[in-house]
């Protein structure tokens, strides 16, 4: 019991510490950061708009940054670059019809394996 | 003249391999002269390799694929390394590698001839099939039809001495694998239940995992101080194509442990080795067909990539139609719990190929898409580090006490212990995620790494005995290797999370101030060398008054295909790397892009521990 108690005092201290950590506030810098990071400096090989240092790349980081500040969310950025540039530049595709099979299947399998180890799981256990 | 005495030999070569292989009803080969004329091919291939080598090294011209590659000014190193930085005589040397493991095989194997005829027959087959590849669309032994004196150089960027023996290595990893596919697909024709073979699997495909690590981890290396991008891997085509038989390796591995008699292990491990093999050919065709833009730009044309996409189709389809054809014998069932050895490992097992083919999915979709919409999209990292770190992350902690479950239970002896390390753990990782800026991966991964550092030492300490022999560091080898990947984890989240970035504005003699060190700009020069011009910048590098190092950041540029590479000055310490490149000079003030990456050689700490237990565990107990 003794050792049941300080496991319950410890998860609480640990509860207080996550808590307070999470709070802390995201500021510009770091969504552009987060942001040019998955869009794709499109006259580099396999490099992101962060990471590069073309003229491309600074002229995107540019208006990201303009855009944030006009007040714009990450989505509606995206948004305006890929009608710009086409869906190529985001190196996260979107979550839409076409990309559907490219998200879905590893999470689809991974359930139905998981579900096949229940069900063996189960008859040796019943044997 | 030296060309062709190595295509004659490459033809020669070809047709000894493919006498060997002519059924017995029509040439009845003693057992003596099978193993006379296989040795005898590979001789002659190697005789091939090195006098492309020879051409490479003599630079002579008269040959077309040195002319195109290579230059009377590079350093030896880079001349040597030449002949596998394009794609004719990497794709030569390839085929030396497979006749080469075959040779090995045939001395090493303790297997009865029967068994071992099956095998080398098979390897010969893959043999066969990529020497005509190499004769019929990659010829590196082509007559240069201009007389000329000078060549036209080798890619500046691949001048480099890690990534002069990064192909070998990356290829013995590859190759080693068509070994593992032969005695695969060779115990399927086998109808005893003799388990030898899987000895040998555990062994050979050991050697291979271990060389494709060390192949990824120079490759990787390499990337991260010559592309000047900071970071180490970009989950490019490539790298991605190298990931996924490494992936399916290690499933081989750990796999080869559960062998307790089991058919259906068996069956996985050799669908394993088919699999394997088969990803090594497919990332091949990926590579080499031109169909991904990726940092490795081969030159690409249509016919070879149609000849390998017939080459995976053959292995591949030969592979998985015995492995159909040949139905299990008996069955038994595993003995699952939760969570036991055995669950454990399947787990490992599920997961990893999951991994896999997610890696699979996100590096072709884009073509896939194209073809069906006609609409260019990306896969990049974002995507990968979505899908692929969740999917995994069960692994990791699966892993930090893995090699403790039992096989018959699923209790863990002396849980409490665990437990308690567990808790003091994480609170150290809170405290730490406290006191600097929070972030959930980096948290997860600071948490997972470290736990399974501990647990495995905790798993060491707990057997209450240390021995100084090699078969001691042979039982703990499973647990050296986890620490190593633990460490490894440890520092991919810290360098890749908590990278810190600065830009300067800076001119001669001037000081700049990075996280308690002091960085002065010496002078910025412009040096001569063998085959290039260097502009070099001098840092000095002072931690309070001592003087502990110097960074050299350049720029380099080839005259003889007229290129700039960028070099970036690094400062390696224990704890952190200072990563400095050269940017543009306005004016007499140039602008410097400085990078502080926590923990880098943790990294690279780590994978070398990965090798090292890899090379343990090929020695017998």
């Amino acid at each position: 019991m003794k050792f049941q108690h300080y496991f319950n005092l410890v998860l609480y201290f640990l509860f207080f510490f996550i808590c307070n950590s999470v709070l802390s506030a995201e500021d510009l810098n770091n969504k552009i950061k987060k942001l040019t990071l998955e869009l794709r400096c499109m006259t580099c090989q396999n490099q992101s708009v962060y990471d590069s240092d073309s003229e491309f790349a600074n002229d995107i980081k540019n208006i990201v940054k303009e855009k944030f500040n006009e007040g714009l969310n990450e989505k509606e950025i995206k948004i305006f670059l890929t009608d710009r540039y086409g869906e190529y530049i985001l190196f996260k595709p979107y979550f839409n019809l076409k990309n559907m099979l490219l998200w879905i299947t590893p999470f689809l399998i991974l359930l139905v394996s998981l579900g096949f180890f229940a069900r063996n799981l189960k008859k040796t256990q019943s044997n | 003249m030296i060309s062709l005495v190595g295509f004659s030999s490459l033809c020669l070569s070809t047709l000894f391999s493919f006498l060997v292989l002519i059924p017995k009803s029509i040439i009845n080969l003693k057992i003596k002269y099978f193993y006379v004329i296989l040795r005898f091919s590979t001789l002659l291939i190697c005789v091939s390799f090195l006098s492309l080598m020879t051409a490479y090294i003599t630079s002579d011209f008269s040959n077309f694929n040195v002319f195109q590659n290579s230059h009377s000014d590079k350093p030896l190193i880079y001349k040597i390394s030449g002949t596998w930085g394009n794609h004719e005589g990497s794709i030569l040397l390839w085929l030396s590698m497979i006749s080469i493991y075959g040779f090995l095989y045939s001395f090493i194997s303790r297997s009865f001839d029967g068994f071992k005829i099956n095998v080398l027959k098979i390897q010969n087959g893959i043999f066969l099939i990529f020497s005509l590849f190499v004769i019929f669309t990659s010829n590196p032994f082509l007559v240069n039809s201009v007389d000329v004196n000078e060549g036209l150089g080798l890619n500046p960027i691949l001048q480099d001495p890690a990534l002069a023996i990064h192909p070998p290595m990356l290829y013995l990893g590859y190759v080693g694998f068509s070994l593992v596919f032969s005695l695969g697909i060779a115990s399927l024709l086998e109808n005893n239940n003799d388990q030898h073979w899987i000895v040998e699997t555990k062994k050979w495909s050991i050697v291979s995992w271990t060389f494709l690590t060390a192949g990824i981890a120079l490759g990787s290396y390499w990337a991260y101080y010559e592309l000047g991008w900071g970071g180490w891997w970009f989950w490019d085509p490539v790298e991605n194509i190298s990931l996924m038989p490494w992936i399916v390796g290690l499933a081989l591995v750990h796999s080869l442990i559960m062998i307790r008699g089991e058919q259906a292990i068996e069956r996985w491990i050799v669908f394993l080795s088919i699999l394997c093999f088969s990803l090594s050919v497919l990332g091949t065709f990926l590579v080499r067909s031109g169909i991904l833009t990726s940092v490795h730009s081969f030159a690409s044309d249509a016919s070879r990539g149609l000849f390998i996409l017939l080459i995976f189709f053959l292995t591949t389809g030969f592979g998985f139609l015995i492995f159909l054809i040949k139905s299990p014998t008996k069955k038994n069932n595993l003995r699952l719990l939760l969570i036991n050895k055995t669950s454990a490992l399947i787990i490992n097992n599920i997961l990893m190929i999951i991994a896999m083919l997610t890696i699979l999915l996100g590096t072709i979709y884009p073509i896939i898409i194209e073809v069906l919409t006609n609409t260019r999209i990306s896969v990049g990292g974002p995507y990968f580090n979505s899908t692929v770190l969740p999917i995994l992350l069960p692994g990791f902690l699966l892993m930090s006490v893995a090699p403790v479950l039992s096989w018959q239970s699923n209790r863990i002896k002396k849980f409490r212990n665990y437990v308690i390390v567990f808790l003091l753990l994480s609170l150290f990782v809170c405290l730490h995620a406290y006191f600097t800026d929070f972030n959930i991966w980096g948290f997860i991964g600071f948490l997972l790494g470290s736990w399974i550092i501990f647990a495995s030492i905790l798993s060491i300490i707990l057997r209450y005995k240390f021995l100084f022999s090699f078969n001691y560091l042979k039982s703990i080898n499973s647990f050296v290797a986890h620490i190593g990947v633990g460490i490894m984890i440890i520092g991919i989240t810290f360098s890749s999370i908590y990278q810190n970035e600065y830009n300067f504005e800076i001119s001669s003699g001037d000081k700049i101030n990075v996280d308690g060190k002091v960085l002065k700009l010496e002078n910025v020069k412009v040096v001569q060398e063998k085959n290039y011009q260097s502009l070099k910048a001098t840092f000095s590098v002072k931690k309070g008054e001592e003087l502990v190092g110097y960074i050299l950041p350049a720029k380099n540029f080839y005259p003889v295909s007229k290129m700039i590479t960028t070099e970036a000055g690094i400062y390696h310490d224990w704890l952190q790397d200072i990563y400095m490149i050269l940017g543009n000079e306005q004016d007499g003030v140039w602008s410097v892009k400085v990078y502080l990456n926590p923990l880098v050689s943790f990294i690279w700490i780590g994978v070398f521990i990965m090798i090292f237990s890899g090379f343990i565990a090929i020695f017998k107990r």
